[in-house]
């Protein structure tokens, strides 16, 4: 098992090296071309200095229909009689042939991005590997002058994103955490979890419910089965189902979203069964209420005024409704155990509930009473990706202090 | 102390910790409704974040195109609706052209009330402002944030025809409008699901748009990071939020009359927490000596 | 009586009908609560209907077919029937003998969602986070800056540490978690000071329409 270990650690270890690699090789694209010096077309004495070194060359990281065009500002930008007032940008398919107008920049400004569309029926359709000739015109009070023509440069489309590469190296660090503890929980390795209050309190409330003789009320939350949350809540609901059926205590989960309600059906029919007592099933108890926020919330209020439970459970998705609903469970005298991942409701799952699992306890909750590997090893991957931003935090706020810029350029996404 | 003067004070803890709550309610009503019939105006202090709202709006030249997304329902009209009259304002005064869309289904109709109103002020009036040609309603298509990211490719394909069944491409103001890079700015009025959240996620991240928001009170503080980060120019946090908008724009409206009740309603509620908290502290104190005494 | 008038009375009797819920339950409110929750459930069977089915299914295979029989080749709208099937297999939840298949279903949305938000959430909410809170802890010449830096990094950092699962709150360790559970419970009360404001505007709101709208008195 030691060795097992030690290999993990260095797989980690060899997948961590390779991605900092990877993070510090990116680089900045190449400018295509290089230009010559400039001559000013119009020699009116009004006319500004034209702008030089147009250099034009195909814009990095996009899907190959745009080309950037930089160039020094004239010289008489932001100063003396003939100051400038913008620029404009000039195209042809040939340096000898007619330049048509593709944009202008303001005074100041010496970049411009030359974008057209992708499909070809479109009237600015930009065709890639067809090579454009730019030239610059500075423009003051009617005059202008232009730059010398630039070399030729064309548009093509790139695979990778290299602005992006932190996210890659974030994905891929994070799912080899993942991956390598999953695989570490299969092979039956015991994952340490450290106790969590509510998740103690689960048990006592089901056994309250069943001593009063009072049911249960699940709430699932308003979010949709694909949500986080609401997966975190089935798989609690499928233990407090098991202990309902072995107590044969009723269980009420009124939905709000129809695929919420076949899911929670599949999954307190698998509780009950693992249980024995299938026969204890009742499909009815398990119903869908409407849709919409705040009709769900009085049809809730309602049933919890009515059937008066023992015990409420809200583990989910909650918006506006969720002091509603936990006002009203205590109006009723349940004892209720609330968590989410909706930080705005959070406080008032704190203020109006007994037990609270604040954001991601609820999905370690999950985690903790299902004892799956995969939820198990993603939870120990996450806490790995958390030990790893805290590291980073820490060292970008010492290289922020002493302004280490090459440490901050790692972490910023360029679009 | 003797048994008598502790047996009273108890009793009046115990009684202002289990005060039937009708009579917080009763209060909470007045704090809210009096205010109301006193048309008393607020000294409003405008906040960073609010101002990049305004700030985001007003740098546009006039005929820049701003894509305007209602994602809220009548739940949230207090909240949001002077918000989108004051940006509506704001925008038609400036000469902006307007494209409103949703992705909730009340949403564009939250739009169109907020343009009736719009309508009667005198000065917009007199700008003539015509449906198609400085501003269309796109409605409301499903899908959530896949609309946001495919609208990055092609808006034809998340939005056909406008609310009222023209095609897009009979509409002058769309034309030339392909995708995000034809856009100036996004505003999003924005309640919950799908919301300000999808929009950084698959508008700025992705597409980099320009984003401004306005959002209920719950979920403003949840957009600040995005602020700090520059994801977002600036967002209006609920009714003060409005109110701070309205006063930027130099409109009192709505939002800046309601906030005489909002003080009074939250001044009421600081005590009510001030005095829980006395009688909560008085008789945990209480309790703490008597098993003292006992032990 | 226009009917804009009638609208405004079954609002503002809607509206005392919830309210008086304050005081107890009672028939208005079971009345008004019964309406709401019909009436909702309807108009999301509409909106389904008109908004979801009719635009992004029937319309586009009806594009697709015609596009078809008029052009004689195969547009990409047929994609979806793929869509369409796989509502078909969510029905199927009806049939117990055939119900297992709405699996398929399931399986498709809550893959498609996580593929769909896995790369956004670690960009906008994650690297992008991490970016802003990367803040230097001594900024020259603004003690409120460095201030505020040094409790946004510390207050992050012993957030993080609260939510670590693999290791048992003692020690120096501890310690940290507690300063982050304290950051913590600063934020929810703002987060509640906020939303108790958010909860009032809605209140303002209502009792505006019963004193402005409904009984004019301003």
């Amino acid at each position: 098992m030691q060795k097992k270990s030690h290999r993990c650690s260095r797989v980690v270890l060899a997948v961590f090296l390779l991605l900092l690699l990877l993070l510090l090789s990116v680089g900045v694209p190449n400018a295509q071309q290089e230009e010559t010096t400039a001559v000013p077309e119009d020699t009116s004495a009004q006319a500004p200095a034209p702008p030089t070194n147009v250099k034009a060359y195909d814009t990095p990281n996009d899907n190959g229909h745009s080309i950037t065009v930089t160039w020094t500002l004239s010289a008489d930008d932001g100063a003396g009689r003939k100051n400038v007032v913008s620029y404009e940008v000039l195209r042809s398919a040939s340096p000898d042939g007619e330049f048509e107008l593709r944009g202008m920049a303001p005074a100041g400004e010496n970049i411009f991005e030359d974008k057209g569309a992708k499909e070809k029926s479109d009237a600015n359709y930009f065709p890639p590997h067809k090579d454009f000739y730019y030239k610059v015109r500075a423009r003051s009070d009617g005059r202008y002058s232009e730059s010398t023509v630039s070399a030729p440069a064309f548009a093509y489309g790139q695979w990778y994103h290299k602005g992006k590469t932190p996210v890659v190296v974030a994905v891929l660090l994070f799912s080899t955490f993942c991956l390598v503890f999953i695989t570490v929980a299969r092979k039956g390795k015991k994952l340490y979890i450290r106790p969590l209050a509510g998740i103690e309190a689960v048990d006592e409330a089901i056994g309250r419910a069943t001593e009063m003789g009072k049911p249960i009320l699940y709430i699932l939350g308003l979010g949709s089965a694909d949500m986080i949350a609401t997966i975190a809540s089935f798989i609690i609901l499928g233990r407090v189902a098991k202990k309902t059926a072995e107590y044969q205590t009723p269980i009420l989960i009124p939905c709000n979203d129809p695929i919420v309600m076949a899911v929670a059906q599949e999954t307190v029919r698998a509780a009950y069964l693992e249980a024995g007592r299938p026969d204890h099933y009742k499909e009815e108890n398990i119903f869908y209420l409407t849709s919409m926020q705040f009709a769900y919330v009085a049809g809730v209020n309602g049933i919890m005024l009515r059937e008066k439970p023992a015990t409420n459970f809200y583990l989910g998705k909650f918006y506006a409704e969720s002091l509603l609903l936990a006002e009203t469970g205590s109006l009723a005298g349940s004892i209720q155990i609330s968590g989410t991942d909706e930080i705005a409701q959070i406080p008032f799952f704190v203020a109006a509930t007994d037990y609270t699992l604040i954001g991601e306890e609820l999905y370690a909750a999950s985690a903790y009473l299902g004892r799956e590997p995969v939820l198990l090893g993603t939870l120990k991957g996450q806490d790995w990706g958390k030990a790893a931003v805290m590291i980073a935090l820490l060292l970008g706020a010492l290289a922020a202090t002493f302004h280490f810029q090459f440490f901050l350029n790692l972490f910023t996404v360029k679009l | 102390m003797d048994q008598g003067h502790q047996e009273e004070e108890k009793s009046f803890w115990e009684k202002l910790l289990s005060i039937d709550r009708r009579i917080i309610f009763l209060f909470i009503t007045v704090a809210v409704a009096v205010p109301l019939f006193f048309r008393l105006s607020l000294h409003i202090a405008v906040t960073p974040v609010a101002e990049g709202v305004y700030q985001a709006v007003q740098s546009l030249p006039a005929g820049s195109k701003v894509l305007v997304s209602f994602d809220y329902d009548p739940g949230s009209m207090p909240e949001l609706q002077p918000m989108a009259e004051a940006f509506f304002r704001q925008a038609f005064r400036n000469d902006l052209k307007v494209i409103i869309m949703g992705l909730w289904p009340q949403g564009p109709l939250q739009a169109n009330m907020a343009l009736e109103e719009v309508f009667k002020d005198k000065d917009i009036a007199a700008k003539n402002l015509k449906y198609g040609v400085d501003y269309v309603n796109l409605g409301y298509t499903a899908g959530n944030e896949v609309v946001i990211d495919r609208m990055g490719h092609s808006f034809e394909e998340s939005y056909p025809k406008d609310a009222y069944g023209t095609p897009i491409g009979e509409i002058p103001l769309m034309r030339g409008v392909r995708n995000y890079d034809n856009i100036d700015l996004i505003f999003n009025l924005s309640a919950g699901y799908p919301g300000t959240q999808e929009w950084v996620q698959y508008g700025v991240d992705v597409f980099h748009v320009k984003l401004a928001a306005g959002n209920t009170a719950v979920q403003a503080p949840s957009m600040y990071p995005y602020v700090q980060t520059g994801q977002l120019s600036g967002v209006l946090g609920g009714m003060k939020g409005g109110a701070e908008y309205e006063t930027l724009l130099g409109i009192p409206g709505r939002a800046v009359r309601y906030m005489f009740s909002q003080a009074v309603s939250h001044a009421v509620i600081c005590l009510f927490i001030i005095i829980g908290n006395l009688a909560y502290f008085s008789l945990r104190r209480r309790r703490k000596s008597q098993m003292e005494v006992q032990g | 009586m226009s009917s804009e008038l009638i609208g405004v009375w079954i609002g503002a009797f809607l509206t005392l009908g919830i309210f008086s819920f304050l005081y107890k339950d009672n028939p208005f409110y079971k009345f008004s609560e019964a309406l709401f929750v019909g009436v909702s459930a309807g108009y999301w069977f509409v909106v389904t209907f008109w908004q979801y089915f009719l635009p992004k299914l029937i319309d586009n295979l009806v594009l697709a077919y015609t596009v078809l029989t008029s052009q004689g080749r195969v547009d990409y709208h047929w994609v979806y029937l793929l869509g369409g099937g796989l509502g078909v297999l969510m029905l199927l939840r009806l049939f117990p003998t055939v119900g297992w298949l709405s699996r398929w279903s399931l399986a498709f949305i809550v893959g498609t969602t996580a593929g769909l938000q896995f790369t956004r959430y670690l960009e906008s909410n994650g690297i992008k986070q991490v970016q802003g809170t990367i803040l230097p802890l001594i900024v020259g010449g603004s003690l409120n800056t460095t201030v505020g830096n040094i409790v946004i990094v510390v207050g992050t950092f012993c957030g993080l540490i609260y939510f670590f699962f693999s290791k048992e709150h003692k020690g120096a360790f501890g310690g940290a978690a507690r300063v982050g559970v304290w950051f913590l419970m600063i934020t929810f009360g703002a987060l509640f000071g906020y939303t108790v404001m958010s909860r009032m505007s809605l209140l303002i709101g209502r009792m505006d329409y019963l004193f402005q709208i409904w009984l004019g008195l301003y």
